[in-house]
């Protein structure tokens, strides 16, 4: 076996044990109960993408391996939930928030991708649907007028008409009755 | 019998508090004008004799209430009181409405929001009402983590507590107006399926019964628009929340039964832990615009005293329910805390004053604005006063020292300045008093009649040191608010753990240095008179000091083991409460963000796919902006920690989007994916949060 040979293997080899990995982190996320179970998937569907990859060996093993393990994903909730139009993302969505209220993922992890879950826990998964809120009964929710009385008038004024002028006059009357103030007090005391 | 408010009783309370608080301030400020007689007046003597109404005033509004509040505990209560009317008699027998309790929260604890939500469902359980309540957990959290974890806690309780179709969860895109604009949110959008809304903080509880019984009295009072609580302070671990809490349940209570009897039905509204008529809250209640000229200052920031004065302007009445139980909330953990909060306050309470004068408003509302408009005012007049004051004993003291006559020595020594002294202590410290002996009868839940005694002494020391130091910061506040300055914050801390000391040096230091500056001046300038002043300079020097002691949760558990500031709901520790208190904040946070979760985790992605899906406008399948691509990729290459908040929650916000990260972070080799998303994929399942929340046994 020449070098170059020797590193396309090593680096293949690699490449499947990166998707062997990445099968096995993505199917534990799902935190089946059963472990013996994962690691049958995984190889499954490691051995499907392996299939694939022989048709077309320009693929990326990870890549491949997570397409399977989507596809199957998909197939088995569409064919649980029998909502087979659905767009992928909401199936999937639907799928995994079923899976999850319904407590299938503990309870039967065995069936999980693999055989039809049984029917009760199949019911109890169709009859999962998350309302956020009621439905909306739109009220018109508007400030009603409100007179700010005096101040406002006299903040109008004060804003559209501020000039030196105005400030100088009234500097001048406030220290004029400061002093008449202080004269008085100072007389008065 | 005909129990309802005769118009001249009504009246007479009225003018019994206003012409008492007038006549009070009259004698003070009399009485300082006595001590100046035959003495020089110098320049800062003007100012002093100027403000000396305005601060006096204040004590004495505040010794009224608390004197209203005792007698009307002497004879057992109000018998005017809404909540003791005659459908007392017929309570269980009147019908429910429909009622949504209403939780707005803005990055709260999520665990902490869920165990009161899970607390209050079950003692609601039992009173056999649940038909009649809905829960609505209205979320303007602009934290990604926050959002992920409230949509987990949300299903967590819907499946735990089977509430699927009675709590319900909403969140915010644009969350404008703050609190009150969720709250008009929830009003617009589903206001019309209720009667009444229970407003609720994230941090309060309210027992089933309370909630039942409030409901009662609003079908039993069309007239009620606003019946609010007076929430228990609990839960406190650290010695300043522990010592905030004993002082509300020893002084607070006669405090709100005085205003409850001067106000009648235009008490106070303070924005939660209150039952509210949804129909005419809509209608009257929505914020009217500042009229000020920047448009970014228009927004109404405390807007529970305008939402009460305008439903009194409507024509309801606003009711104080001040002695009904099973109502509580948390106080701030810390005086960094509760600054915070202060500032926030006091912003609020300025902008207020354009309600002063307002046409059609209630005089009762005109006082609570007035009342709240001083709380803050009152420092920077209390500071200016202190700095006249010391200017004008200065001057004095030369006067005295080399001009002086043998007549001016005589005026000094006749001036009425020791008895303006003592009345000034005892309408500070009188309520206190009042409201020790209106506790003695429970002495036993308070810990007993010696540590009730103990811990009020200690309390009162507490609130000699503390004062001075929120008038600066107060001060600044006002300062702040009226100028618009903008200023740095430091970041919440959560439950209530320990203040570090560099915190308290760097946020209270610049006050020791004034402290000892201030007393320095004082000994050198006025000798032996500046001994007024030393209380306010000791208060300074030790605020760093007193701020981190009184964080310290480790001196908070002390403090309870020695039965000091105990509190009733800490004897007999209601149900509502259980499991609320949290742990040491540092020990349980995750130290990862949780949000990257949405994008890895498949449960925690399809539960919040589920949820941005119901409101989101993006088609399936629809191509995305180029920003959107760029930024969906530098998350891919980069990691979850090279995007900014703002572009996270566009980015959860965007269903498409996130159904395409979670199959490509999944599917891209690992060449072609930034490190740390390999990490969380391989420790989705361990995650601690999630599985408490999604797939706990």
């Amino acid at each position: 076996m020449n070098t170059s040979s020797h590193i396309v293997a090593v680096d293949e080899q690699t490449a499947w044990n990166q998707a062997h990995d990445r099968l096995r982190d993505f199917l534990n996320a799902f935190a089946l109960g059963d472990h013996a179970q994962i690691s049958r998937l995984t190889l499954k569907l490691l051995d499907q993408a392996r299939e694939r990859h022989c048709q077309d060996p320009s693929l990326d093993p990870v890549s491949l391996a997570m397409a399977q393990a989507q596809k199957l994903a998909r197939e088995w909730f569409a064919s649980n939930l029998e909502m087979r139009d659905q767009p992928p993302a909401e199936l999937l969505a639907s799928g995994c928030v079923a899976l999850l209220l319904s407590g299938a993922f503990r309870t039967a992890p065995k069936t999980f991708l693999t055989a039809p879950l049984p029917e009760n826990l199949k019911e109890s998964m169709r009859q999962t649907l998350l309302v956020t809120g009621p439905d909306l009964k739109i009220s018109s929710m508007t400030p009603r007028h409100l007179d700010y009385g005096p101040m406002l008038d006299l903040a109008r004024r004060t804003w559209h008409r501020w000039n030196s002028r105005e400030i100088i006059i009234a500097l001048l009357f406030w220290t004029v009755v400061y002093f008449v103030f202080y004269w008085w007090l100072s007389e008065a005391l | 019998m005909n129990t309802s408010l005769p118009e001249t009783s009504g009246a007479a309370r009225r003018t019994l508090f206003i012409g008492g608080s007038i006549l009070l301030t009259a004698t003070g400020f009399a009485l300082l004008l006595h001590s100046y007689s035959g003495q020089p007046i110098f320049w800062p003597d003007y100012i002093v004799i100027a403000l000396f109404p305005l601060l006096f005033g204040q004590i004495a509004i505040g010794f009224l209430l608390a004197l209203f509040g005792f007698c009307d505990w002497l004879r057992g209560g109000d018998p005017f009181h809404l909540m003791r009317r005659p459908w007392r008699e017929r309570e269980d027998s009147i019908p429910l409405a429909a009622t949504a309790i209403v939780i707005p929260v803005f990055n709260e604890e999520v665990q902490r929001v869920g165990q009161g939500i899970e607390n209050m469902w079950n003692s609601l359980k039992k009173t056999g009402q649940m038909e009649h309540f809905d829960f609505y957990f209205c979320s303007d959290s602009n934290d990604p983590d926050h959002w992920i974890e409230e949509e987990c806690a949300w299903l967590h309780l819907c499946q735990k507590l089977d509430a699927f179709g009675k709590i319900f969860y909403r969140k915010r895109r644009h969350p404008i107006n703050s609190k009150s604009g969720n709250v008009a949110d929830f009003c617009r959008r589903w206001g019309k399926r209720y009667r009444y809304m229970i407003l609720l903080d994230a941090d309060s509880v309210m027992s089933g019964p309370t909630m039942v019984r409030l409901v009662r009295a609003m079908e039993a009072n069309p007239e009620v628009g606003i019946l609010q609580t007076q929430p228990a302070m609990v839960l406190g671990q650290s010695p300043f929340r522990r010592l905030l809490q004993f002082s509300n349940a020893v002084y607070g209570k006669i405090f709100s039964q005085g205003c409850s009897m001067a106000q009648m039905s235009s008490g106070s509204y303070w924005g939660h832990n209150a039952v509210i008529r949804i129909a005419p809250f809509i209608e009257h209640c929505d914020l009217p615009m500042l009229p000020v000229p920047n448009p970014s200052r228009r927004h109404v920031l405390s807007h529970d005293t305008v939402e009460a004065a305008l439903m009194q302007r409507a024509g309801y009445e606003v009711w104080v329910a001040y002695d009904e139980p099973g109502t509580y909330e948390e106080g701030p953990p810390n005086m960094s805390d509760m600054l915070k909060r202060d500032r926030r306050w006091c912003a609020g309470n300025l902008q207020h004053f354009w309600f002063l004068f307002a046409r059609g408003i209630e005089m009762g509302n005109r006082l609570q604005i007035w009342i709240g408009l001083m709380a803050y005012l009152c420092s920077p007049i209390w500071l200016t006063f202190l700095v006249a004051g010391s200017i004008g004993a200065y001057d004095r003291a030369r006067f005295l020292a080399f001009s002086a006559g043998p007549e001016d020595l005589g005026a000094v020594q006749h001036s009425e300045a020791p008895f303006l002294f003592i009345m000034t202590m005892l309408l500070l410290f009188f309520p206190r008093l009042l409201g020790i002996a209106s506790s003695l009868p429970g002495a036993k839940r308070f810990g007993g009649f010696f540590h009730l005694l103990l811990s009020s002494l200690v309390e009162t020391a507490f609130s000699i040191l503390i004062a001075p130091v929120l008038m600066l910061f107060h001060t600044f506040f006002v300062l702040q608010a009226i100028f618009g300055w903008q200023t740095k914050w430091t970041a919440q801390n959560r439950a209530d753990t320990s203040l570090s000391i560099l915190h308290c040096l760097k946020l209270y230091g610049w006050q020791s240095g004034l402290g000892i500056t201030g007393q320095l001046l004082a000994w050198f300038y006025l000798g032996f008179n500046s001994y007024w002043l030393t209380p306010i300079f000791v208060a300074w020097t030790l605020a760093p000091l007193t701020a981190w002691m009184t964080s310290s949760r480790g001196l908070g558990e002390k403090l309870r083991s020695w039965s000091l500031f105990v509190i009733p709901e800490e004897s007999q520790p209601p149900t509502e409460l259980d499991g609320l208190i949290a742990p040491d904040d540092e020990e349980t946070r995750p130290a990862a963000p949780l949000w990257p979760q949405a994008l890895v985790s498949p449960y925690v992605q399809a539960v919040h796919l589920s949820m941005v899906r119901q409101r989101s406008s993006h088609r399936n399948g629809a191509k995305p902006s180029s920003s959107m691509a760029n930024l969906r990729e530098r998350l891919v290459r980069q990691g979850a920690a090279a995007l900014e908040r703002k572009e996270i929650l566009r980015l959860l916000w965007h269903a498409e989007t996130v159904f395409w990260l979670h199959e490509e972070l999944w599917s891209r080799p690992d060449a072609r994916l930034h490190s740390s998303w390999r990490s969380l994929q391989s420790d989705s399942w361990k995650n601690a949060l999630l599985r408490h929340y999604l797939i706990a046994e």
